[in-house]
């Protein structure tokens, strides 16, 4: 349990500690922000092997009589796995990416403090923690959206931060009620409002906690403040816009629908009954959008909204395949689309091409960055030797288990209309001749691409061999069922 | 373990390609003779009753396992067969195309996937290889990089994903429906929800009918199997489209091959896969007519010629107990589809190099430079139209006496699909006559140049030679291969009814070589009514081809989507305003009451009251209202004390 306080002190601690050091050259503040991520990570990894391996890891704080619990179970357990790996990831490329941007404290100092908060998302014990990290994480993320000052920038982190209070609000409220009614908090022992029963209100509630936690997860019609933080610099966009903050929307859906309703309740709702078609919406809806972006990152965005619902869907099925799936497309989803952001901000950065139509022989300069982006949009459509066709698989399994198989179309729908979304820019990109001259040199260059391409690699390793994650994806499953 | 490293020879192979640069190996060559060599090991240990099994032991939802049996090996023998003979044409071939390299890489890595798909033991690890070939291939499409390519790339690639979609959601449906994950060779399952297997059927037909190019899934064929480099068109044509036809087969499985339609698990199978080969072939066979490119006219008889496997296949499963001939003669149309469908692209190839021109029209007269080839094309030609003495009449009859034998019990369709098989071996006759006759022996109006200059010609013979002796081999002995493996091969599916059936055929009846004889006879002059009217190069109008009512389907779809945009734009313009308007208006009030300094309720004054403290209080006493009224909220029974210090 030290492992847990250790883990959310050493991302807070590095961020002060980079507050503190402005005359700090380059080097030396790469060198501790890598530092402490590691740290970050050793930690939460220690804490999130033995909370799948079983054991149980929690602490408690009273705070003026509101217990502010941490506890791992083996979701929260998946989900700081994810967030403290990628965060290395992000950390290596931004070291690259970043070299020549200006403010580099400031944005080292909140990505570190975002770091220990969405691990903060991860480790809560009760709603009350859950809220709490939740809202911070606005706070925190906030200055890393407007970190460019323009004005643009400042009108998405407005627009981004009223989206999610407003959602925080609707939350607040919910977890009133949930007190009312179940008199307990806490995730550790079985569904809050499982004693409660399909009560007048238990739909409304639901659905009070479902838009509340939908604003980050970006449910549509949610989601409008997702495009619109693109503007933020692409390691920003690539960790926290598509896979930490908006994964702690995710979460917590998640831990509404299995830890504060249980799947039994939310079965018995007619509301519980209508969410997997929310999911199949956002999900359609949001891809045939993205095919519609001309910005490369306005595309990778509303690809993601539709993604999450992924997530989503396989949580909403209620089936134990489906939340297989959904955990399986968490590991999936996050290493591919952060290998797809990465990519994208290469092509920027390198090129200064931003719009899909003028990527036209990118490829020939980038072989690498494209190859991996290659890979990722094979990923996306859900083709075998990437991990996402496991996390597909189980979701349409668990969709078909579930008595509900016209979501399995949907999916398959989704997947051809990903090919549409991802191939023509690939293809594209290796139009022409090749000749031209290859800007993938440098130690920059080196930084931004080796994350890249390792996180492709993983992302092909893994569909190969997806019994690499299946343990915790196992005990996540039995946790809950 | 054998099977492991029948897979993993090509990947070695692929491997030293791209390391060793300054090689003079032909490791093509030599990998894929290697495969050969290894593939009849594996038939040799198959035939001694070996246990062909291999199971990867991962952790987790996937475990990849290979098994072989005696359908596998047919396919296998074959590939391995064509891969090599390809290998000894495509070196000399590819120096002229362009990028012989990477198109060797390619050829290597799609027969590792190959293979993986034909010795897969589930149908995970066969979908995994399936999708491996697929993004394989597509290189062969678009080796040339030029833009008919990319497009044709388009085709291949879309096509594509969306059978290995509908692959991948057949397996779960099937899986889902029969409480486990299909495996290859396990015989038919027994669902426990008979819908969801039939949609999973269904997936499944579509996805690998995609692959075999079953019409209406077959638009994106000719394109890519035109655009690619000739050696490719070959193995696409040969044998890549067999991948899917092997499909089909493992999915009969599944339903239950050889069993009486009534205890079938998916009686309409066989009649749609009947139907759809019936059309599949007359599709083919009408558009190769009217094709003015040699290559595309072969494209388009892969079409047809994977009818003829798809309708045996149905028939096989149709007829039930009974269908032994219809399956026989699917997998043997199958091998010897590969044959002369390789050799006759590999012969174009040999003209194409000599005269960039595929273009029927502008060829002509060429057996005189090229004796040799002409006399190998003459061969395959013979092949695929069914004359007696080559390999396709062998096929064809054995499917000819199961459609007759279908037709005999007198249900309507099925007299139709027999009177329909003829005409398509008359078309098929008049297409070939059309080729052979343009591109060797008449002359065209303005011929492409020719020039003979480099000496890989010898090495295009050979390779041709070799398939042409297993055709005229087949075609003279064609009892001697259907015993060997053909019929096993069906055994092995459980049509325990095949080795009598087949037996039963005399392949020498005057009935059967008369009627080929007419066939062909009847296809000439066919063909030369349609050069004198000119009549082969009617273009038929957009609604009547399939392309034409796609582009249109195409369109629809997105001027649909567009006025869905152009409506959500609208509507959302119109909530903006609406909360825009509601915003500035709620704003204007809470300013006039802020600056009124009292506010009056009832008889009350409150003077002096800011604004927003009085908003904070009728709120306050609002939800205090609210919350006590309400039903479906009571306070907790604890104290109000427990109740904000939230007890543990």
């Amino acid at each position: 349990m030290i492992d847990l306080v250790l883990a959310l002190l050493s991302g807070a601690a590095g961020g002060v500690v980079i507050a503190l050091m402005p005359r700090a050259g380059r080097r030396l503040r790469n060198t501790v922000v890598l530092a402490f991520a590691a740290l970050g990570a050793v930690f939460a990894w220690r804490a999130a092997v033995k909370a799948l391996n079983g054991h149980a890891v929690g602490v408690d704080f009273g705070i003026g009589g509101l217990p502010l619990s941490l506890q791992l179970d083996p979701l929260g357990a998946v989900f700081g796995i994810i967030a403290s790996t990628l965060w290395l990831f992000a950390a290596v490329y931004s070291f690259g990416y970043m070299a020549a941007e200006h403010k580099q404290r400031t944005y080292y100092t909140y990505l570190l403090l975002a770091f220990s908060v969405t691990l903060g998302v991860a480790f809560s014990g009760n709603l009350v923690a859950l809220y709490l990290f939740y809202e911070l994480l606005t706070f925190v993320t906030y200055p890393l959206v407007i970190h460019g000052r323009s004005e643009e920038a400042v009108r998405a982190g407005r627009k981004y931060v009223l989206y999610s209070l407003t959602g925080a609000g609707a939350i607040l409220i919910g977890i009133v009620i949930t007190y009312a009614w179940a008199g307990r908090l806490d995730f550790a022992r079985g569904p809050l409002l499982a004693g409660v029963g399909p009560r007048v209100g238990a739909g409304w509630l639901l659905a009070l906690f479902v838009a509340g936690f939908g604003v980050k997860a970006a449910v549509m019609p949610l989601h409008r403040w997702l495009p619109a933080a693109m503007v933020a610099p692409t390691p920003v966009s690539a960790l926290l816009h598509a896979v930490a903050v908006v994964y702690s929307g995710v979460f917590g859906i998640l831990r509404v629908v299995y830890s504060v309703f249980g799947h039994e309740l939310v079965r018995q709702l007619s509301f519980g009954r209508f969410l997997p078609w929310l999911a199949a919406f956002t999900i359609l809806a949001g891809v045939i959008i993205a095919t519609r972006q001309d910005v490369l990152k306005r595309r990778l965005a509303y690809h993601t909204i539709s993604q999450l619902s992924y997530i989503l869907l396989g949580a909403f099925t209620l089936h134990p395949l489906g939340l297989a799936g959904a955990v399986l497309h968490m590991f999936g989803y996050s290493i591919l689309k952060v290998s797809l952001f990465f990519a994208a901000g290469i092509i920027a950065k390198q090129t200064g091409k931003l719009k899909v139509s003028e990527m036209n022989g990118v490829g020939w300069r980038l072989p690498l960055t494209m190859t991996a982006f290659g890979i990722a949009s094979l990923g996306m459509i859900g083709m075998l030797p990437l991990n996402t066709f496991w996390s597909k698989y189980h979701l349409m399994r668990g969709s078909a288990a579930g008595g509900i198989w016209p979501l399995a179309l949907v999916l398959v729908g989704s997947g051809l209309i990903n090919a549409f979304c991802f191939i023509p820019t690939v293809v594209a990109a290796f139009a022409g001749e090749r000749g031209q001259p290859v800007l993938e040199r440098g130690r920059e260059a080196a930084l931004t691409l080796a994350p890249t391409v390792i996180l492709a690699s993983l992302a092909v390793l893994m569909g190969l061999w997806p019994g690499m994650i299946w343990p915790g994806v196992e005990s996540v499953v039995n946790w809950f069922f | 373990m054998l099977l492991v490293v029948l897979i993993g020879v090509p990947l070695l192979g692929a491997a030293a390609l791209l390391r060793l640069r300054n090689h003079r190996a032909d490791i093509p060559l030599i990998a894929s003779s290697l495969v050969l060599v290894l593939a009849t090991l594996v038939l040799r240990s198959a035939a001694q009753g070996g246990e062909l099994a291999y199971k990867l032991q991962l952790s987790g939802p996937f475990v990849p396992s290979l098994r072989a049996d005696a359908l596998s090996m047919v396919f296998v023998l074959a590939a391995a067969f064509l891969w090599w003979a390809v290998s000894i044409y495509s070196p000399a071939y590819m120096h002229e195309e362009g990028r012989p390299r990477s198109f060797a890489v390619i050829t290597l890595l799609t027969l590792a996937a190959v293979m993986g798909v034909f010795f897969a033991g589930d149908f995970l690890t066969l979908l995994l290889f399936f999708e491996l070939m697929t993004i394989a291939s597509y290189f062969w499409v678009v080796h040339r990089r030029d833009r008919e390519a990319i497009r044709a790339g388009y085709f291949y690639l879309f096509f594509s994903i969306i059978g290995g979609l509908c692959v991948a959601l057949g397996i779960v449906l099937i899986g889902t429906a029969a409480g486990r994950v299909p495996t290859v060779g396990g015989g038919p399952l027994h669902p426990l929800e008979p819908r969801l297997f039939k949609h999973g059927i269904a997936a499944l037909l579509a996805g690998f009918g995609i692959k075999a190019g079953m019409v209406p899934l077959h638009l994106w064929l000719p394109h890519a199997h035109s655009t690619a480099p000739t050696p490719g068109s070959a193995l696409l044509s040969g044998l890549l489209i067999k991948v899917g036809a092997y499909g089909l087969i493992r999915t009969g499985e599944l339903a239950g091959w050889g069993i009486p339609q009534a205890a079938s698990t998916a009686p309409w199978l066989g009649t749609v896969l009947s139907i759809l080969g019936v059309c599949t072939m007359l599709a083919g066979v009408a558009a190769a007519l009217l094709q003015s490119d040699a290559k595309r006219l072969l494209a388009y008889h892969s079409v047809s010629q994977m009818g003829y496997i798809i309708l045996g296949l149905g028939l096989g499963l149709y007829l039930g107990d009974q269908g032994g001939l219809g399956l026989v003669g699917a997998i043997y149309h199958i091998v010897n589809h590969a044959l002369f469908k390789a050799a006759l692209f590999l012969g174009v190839g040999v003209i194409y190099v000599h005269t960039r021109q595929t273009s029927l029209y502008r060829l002509g007269g060429l057996w005189r430079d090229f004796p040799i080839t002409a006399l190998l094309m003459l061969l395959a030609a013979l092949g695929i139209t069914g004359a007696p003495g080559l390999n396709g009449y062998a096929s064809k009859t054995l499917l000819h006496h199961a459609a007759s034998a279908a037709a005999s019990s007198g249900e309507p369709w099925l007299v139709w699909v027999e009177r329909l098989f003829l005409l398509v071996g008359v078309g098929t006759a008049a297409s070939f006559t059309k080729l052979y006759y343009l591109m060797f022996l008449g002359k065209a109006a303005e011929p492409a140049a020719v020039r003979v200059s480099h000496g890989g010609v010898k090495r295009f013979h050979i390779s041709m030679g070799l398939l042409a002796v297993v055709m005229v081999g087949i075609g003279l002995k064609p009892d001697l291969l259907l015993g060997a493996l053909i019929v096993p091969a069906a055994e092995a599916l459980g049509m325990n009814t095949a080795a009598p059936a087949a037996a039963g055929v005399g392949f020498w009846d005057s009935s059967d070589t008369a009627g080929m004889v007419v066939t062909l006879a009847l296809g000439m002059a066919v063909c030369w009514a349609g050069l004198k009217t000119g009549a082969f190069s009617w273009q038929p109008p957009a609604w009547l081809t399939l392309e034409g009512l796609g582009s249109w389907a195409g369109g629809g779809i997105g001027a649909a989507l567009h006025l869905m945009e152009a409506a959500y734009r609208r509507a959302f313009a119109y909530v903006c305003g609406a909360g825009r308007a509601f915003r500035s208006r709620l704003i204007e009030s809470c300013r006039r009451l802020d600056h009124t300094r009292h506010v009056i309720l009832g008889n009350l004054k409150l003077a002096g009251i800011g604004a927003d403290l009085a908003l904070v209080m009728v709120t306050l006493v609002l939800l205090v209202v609210w919350y006590l009224g309400s039903p479906a909220l009571r306070l907790p029974a604890a104290p109000l004390t427990t109740w904000l210090g939230m007890p543990r």
